[in-house]
């Protein structure tokens, strides 16, 4: 549980951060960046914010069926105009793959 | 009763509960078939009765919102892997953050361009913008700019979708048969659905699939909000 409260400090200290500041970014953004420097500065991630990282993740679909069901709200733009958007997103995938291939082409392999 | 019963928020908590985890047991059956994600068939189980019911969606949501508030914290986890990757950029460091941001800022540009011309909705075409990272990141950043997190959340679903189709076919036309080509170009595009589909062509592709998809989501989390 230790990490889940590491999780929420952070999270809480971004919303400080928000607030203190007016900030344009979101808290568990400001949360996520205050957290992966404290991490690099450390140099090693405590077990405890692994094991809560490993239990949450296959979590993560279950957390964002509720935002998504939000679609039901938005019919009447999706019956007109849906069918176009998937089109939109479709396109739009082909040059940033291509261009992000092409940059990594002449790169060795490192991972 | 029934109609008592769904003005409850533990019938909806539940409900969604139900229909992830029956969600997770078809994807497990269907032997990891991206297209049958977890998150795709709970989704359509609890909009199927939230239609069918009549229930409008701020009811579901005084149910749905148990979950939701777990978002947030999930976002701050996202740091644990990108410290690791952080770590492991070692030379190419400069390359990678190159192919990351110009590929994934050609995306959204492109889609972000289309839609403003096709619809002339800046709110619609914000929200596509927030297409290419992953659903916790692109609705927090759709509710900071004023966009809609639903239809974020649809078109992060629709796009890693087409793209875990689209890119590796694109790849082999274009002759692009380097591991990190590959998988940098799936993690830019289709984030975690891109990266299952990495994971099948090889444990190199996944690992650079992964480590973009992660950096394109901390990159846009910072950026959009300042510009959109």
């Amino acid at each position: 549980m230790a990490g889940l409260l590491i999780l929420l400090v952070f999270l809480l200290s971004g919303t400080v951060l928000q607030l203190t500041f007016n900030l344009p970014l979101p808290a568990s953004i400001l949360g996520m960046l205050l957290l992966l420097a404290f991490l690099l500065i450390r140099g090693k991630t405590p077990t405890s914010l692994t094991q809560i990282s490993n239990a949450l993740s296959p979590l993560l679909p279950l957390f964002i069926i509720p935002v998504s069901v939000g679609i039901v709200t938005q019919k009447a733009l999706l019956a007109e105009h849906g069918i176009a958007l998937v089109i939109i997103l479709a396109i739009s995938l082909i040059p940033g793959a291509l261009v992000s291939a092409w940059i990594m082409k002449g790169s060795k392999s490192d991972l | 009763m029934i109609n008592a019963l769904l003005q409850t928020p533990l019938f909806w908590a539940t409900l969604t509960i139900a229909g992830f985890i029956i969600g997770q047991h078809i994807y497990n059956l269907s032997g990891n078939n991206p297209f049958t994600q977890p998150v795709l068939l709970g989704l359509a189980l609890v909009v199927f009765v939230v239609e069918i019911s009549g229930t409008t969606y701020d009811t579901y949501m005084l149910g749905g919102d148990y979950l939701h508030q777990m978002l947030s914290p999930v976002v701050v986890m996202l740091a644990v892997p990108m410290a690791d990757f952080v770590a492991n950029m070692r030379r190419q460091w400069l390359r990678i953050l190159l192919a990351v941001s110009v590929g994934s800022g050609v995306t959204i540009g492109i889609a972000g361009g289309l839609t403003y011309w096709y619809l002339a909705d800046t709110v619609v075409a914000n929200t596509i913008m927030t297409k290419s990272v992953t659903t916790p990141i692109a609705v927090a950043i759709a509710e900071e700019v004023g966009g809609i997190p639903a239809l974020s959340s649809a078109f992060v679903m629709i796009t890693g979708l087409l793209g875990a189709l689209m890119i590796p076919s694109i790849l082999k036309m274009a002759k692009v048969t380097e591991p990190q080509a590959q998988g940098v170009a799936l993690g830019v595009c289709a984030h975690a659905i891109g990266t299952a589909r990495a994971l099948e062509l090889g444990q190199q592709q996944a690992a650079y699939s992964a480590m973009a998809m992660t950096l394109t989501g901390t990159l846009h989390a910072i950026i959009l909000p300042l510009i959109l």
